[in-house]
């Protein structure tokens, strides 16, 4: 699994750059639409990395490694999971810094429900990607991109306060985590059923 | 121990199908695979790597049935190179001799960097600015790079020019010296293949028509060039096939079928093949 992360690091490398200096933009913002934004397109960079694959058909010469099934799909959701990490991460130390400016402190609940949404997303399009590939998945991302964008909307609408101060309401707060959760336990398992059958 | 064994594989797509193939290499032996585009080839090797999951039959490596788990350990006994299945286009030597650094356990960093510097390939330069020859040359590199006891090569010497193709095929013969170590090779240049193996495996529209020892098949085989009359006259089980020139007559014949008084030629494998495909008798 390290070696394949790895691969996908270099290969999303020059992507890595440019999502580094789209985070620090969008964080400067210091709006929760610009994190949630941030986090979801960190979650999408795994679909770069299969694009590649495709291209030079990696998945025929990985078969013939010592690679698993599941250290070849688990690695993709490492990855979604580290590139949405990072995006906090760099969120978060960004809020800090113009918080020192501002007198403002991070968003904490608003980046952690971002972060929930993005494990949702990929839960949904990565047993897609893996069994369709990245063109015919395209669809299935648009959608799934589009949903995001409503739920995040509509999550905003609910959480925001007149104060403009993030709550997320208690329904909603055990259930988001919970459904990103049981969508792992459901989405990883099908993924590698669904990666197999491609062959 | 036999290197690959599979017995009875059946493996369908539709409108193509592997059938019924039973193929042995032994441990030591060098194994060409031969068959025209599209009859097989790439299949079959996809079959033994347990890439692909046969309808049925059994497949063994190194003693192990590809379908148990304990075949992931074996994998890290071969070494592979496919026709066109590389690594990710934006990925350098470097960065490829890093990534197999951690996926093989006996990866060997300081043989990689030779065979670079052997293959005259540049170690910082993307892998899309490499033309055919030198992906399969890097290819080739890894393949050897981890220790393997089996090599399985599809189509691994083509695009490559005839000094680089010479220089690989020399080293796949030192590989051969250590008694444990096999290759199966599929290719089309059957030149190579001649040179190189000890057997010659041979798949038609995915059926395996032949695999023989080289040496057998060469004592065995030899053209006969004589008039349409002379041909006719030989006794059946002598003619393999033939073809008309139009002023003479080829075939290819069975020597210990021959009548000592014809002189019959040496027949190389490519002569072998070309007739059993497409020389129907037609005494």
């Amino acid at each position: 699994m390290k070696a394949l992360l790895l691969k996908d690091c270099y290969v999303l490398w020059k992507q890595m750059r440019i999502f580094v200096v789209l985070v620090l933009v969008f964080t400067a913002i210091n709006n929760s639409f610009y994190s949630l934004f941030a986090v979801v397109w960190a979650s999408m960079l795994p679909y770069t990395a299969i694009a590649y694959d495709e291209r030079s058909h990696w998945d025929q010469y990985a078969a013939m490694m010592p690679y698993s099934t599941r250290d070849l799909v688990l690695s993709k959701y490492v990855l979604g999971w580290l590139c949405m990490t990072a995006a906090i991460a760099l969120c978060l130390v960004c809020q800090f810094v113009l918080g020192i400016i501002n007198h403002t402190s991070p968003d904490y609940a608003s980046i952690t429900t971002c972060l929930f949404i993005g494990i949702i997303a990929i839960d949904i399009t990565l047993p897609l990607v893996l069994r369709l590939g990245v063109e015919r998945g395209r669809m299935a991302l648009m959608l799934v991109i589009f949903g995001v964008a409503i739920l995040g909307g509509l999550v905003a609408e609910i959480s925001f306060g007149d104060g403009g101060s993030f709550s997320l309401p208690l329904p909603l707060a055990v259930l988001i985590p919970a459904v990103s959760v049981v969508g792992t336990i459901i989405s990883i398992p099908l993924s590698m059923k669904l990666y197999q059958s491609r062959s | 121990m036999n290197a690959i064994e599979l017995s009875h594989i059946s493996k369908s797509f539709g409108s193509f199908a592997i059938q019924d193939l039973n193929l042995t290499i032994p441990c030591g032996t060098i194994c060409g695979l031969v068959g025209e585009n599209g009859a097989g080839k790439s299949t079959t090797i996809r079959l033994i790597m347990n890439a692909l999951q046969p309808d049925s039959g059994t497949a063994f490596v190194q003693g192990v049935d590809v379908s148990s788990p304990e075949f992931q350990q074996v994998k890290e006994d071969i070494g592979v190179v496919l026709d066109e299945a590389y690594f990710p286009e934006v990925l350098t030597p470097v960065q490829v001799g890093k990534v197999m650094a951690t996926t093989y356990r006996r990866w060997d960093q300081k043989q990689y960097t030779d065979f670079l510097q052997r293959f005259d390939l540049p170690e910082k330069k993307a892998f899309k600015d490499f033309s055919r020859g030198m992906k399969m040359k890097l290819a080739i590199a890894i393949a050897l790079s981890h220790h393997p006891k089996l090599l399985i090569l599809d189509e691994a010497t083509s695009g490559l020019d005839p000094i680089v193709r010479d220089e690989v095929l020399e080293i796949f013969n030192e590989f051969t010296r250590e008694e444990d170590h096999s290759i199966l090779l599929s290719s089309h240049i059957v030149s190579d293949l001649e040179k190189l193996c000890d057997y010659i495996a041979f798949i038609h529209q995915g059926r395996l028509l032949f695999c023989e020892e080289k040496d057998q098949m060469l004592e065995t085989y030899g053209i006969f060039t004589g008039t349409a009359e002379q041909v006719q006259s030989l006794q059946e089980e002598a003619v393999v096939g033939c073809e008309n020139s139009g002023y003479s007559m080829r075939a290819l014949v069975r020597r210990d079928e021959m009548p000592a008084s014809l002189e019959v030629e040496r027949a190389s494998i490519e002569d072998i093949i070309l007739f059993m495909v497409k020389g129907a008798k037609q005494k």
